[in-house]
């Protein structure tokens, strides 16, 4: 088994150049909520050239739709210029490619609530901001979701008190 | 002198544990990534171990 996963798809995603933003659990992590997770959410610019960088690493990593892994649908151009979610397993685990996030935020809206974080080996990524993630987990108001509420507001809180200190 | 059980525990009104909070905070992004990483390899690993059963 391989070890390191998330790190690879990051390493993969930099790499190729490709625009995007860590938001979702492991966005949480990293700003230091203690919540386990096991898929990588980003949310990715739709610009053309973007897509085009994506694909090609989304086929170096062996990229199929997770919803029936047995056809291996491969994920194409026009999957990921549509406004929807992609939930895809790749070599290094499962990815979810989100176009927008909570409500309707795209890539360029979510830039400005976006923190870039040394996560190792070189690699700087741009990750949602902890306020943000709660904000959008509060309106999705699903069961998983409202049980990491009072995680990611305390951690929030610990670190606003961190800052302050 | 002894230290009492309930001083070595700090939750919040709703249940969160805060000492763990502060001590991923105390970590970096990169500690807090290779320790989700570790955690999600060593389930897998458990799970594989024990697929099956």
């Amino acid at each position: 088994m391989p070890e390191r996963k998330l790190s690879a798809i990051l390493r993969g995603l930099c790499e190729n150049c490709i625009d995007f933003i860590v938001v979702g659990g492991v966005a949480a992590v990293l700003h230091g909520a203690p919540i386990q997770t096991y898929d990588l959410d980003v949310v990715y610019s739709r610009a053309p050239e973007n897509i085009d960088r994506l694909l090609k690493f989304l086929g170096d990593v062996d990229a199929i739709f997770r919803t029936q892994p047995d056809r291996r649908l491969r994920p194409k151009a026009s999957h990921l210029e549509g406004s929807g979610h992609l939930n895809l397993l790749t070599r290094f685990g499962p990815l979810d490619l989100l176009a927008h996030i909570g409500s309707d935020l795209t890539y360029n809206e979510s830039l400005p609530r976006a923190v870039e974080m040394d996560v190792g080996e070189g690699l700087r990524v741009r990750v949602l901001d902890l306020e943000t993630i709660i904000a959008i987990k509060e309106g999705l108001a699903s069961e998983k979701d409202l049980a990491a509420l009072p995680i990611l507001r305390r951690t929030l809180r610990e670190l606003n008190k961190d800052r302050d200190a | 002198m002894a230290v009492e059980p309930d001083s070595l525990v700090d939750y919040s009104e709703e249940g969160v544990d805060l000492t763990l909070i502060r001590w991923t905070l105390s970590m970096t992004p990169r500690e807090r990534l290779e320790f989700l990483e570790d955690r999600i390899n060593d389930i897998l690993a458990i799970r594989e171990r024990n697929a099956g059963t």
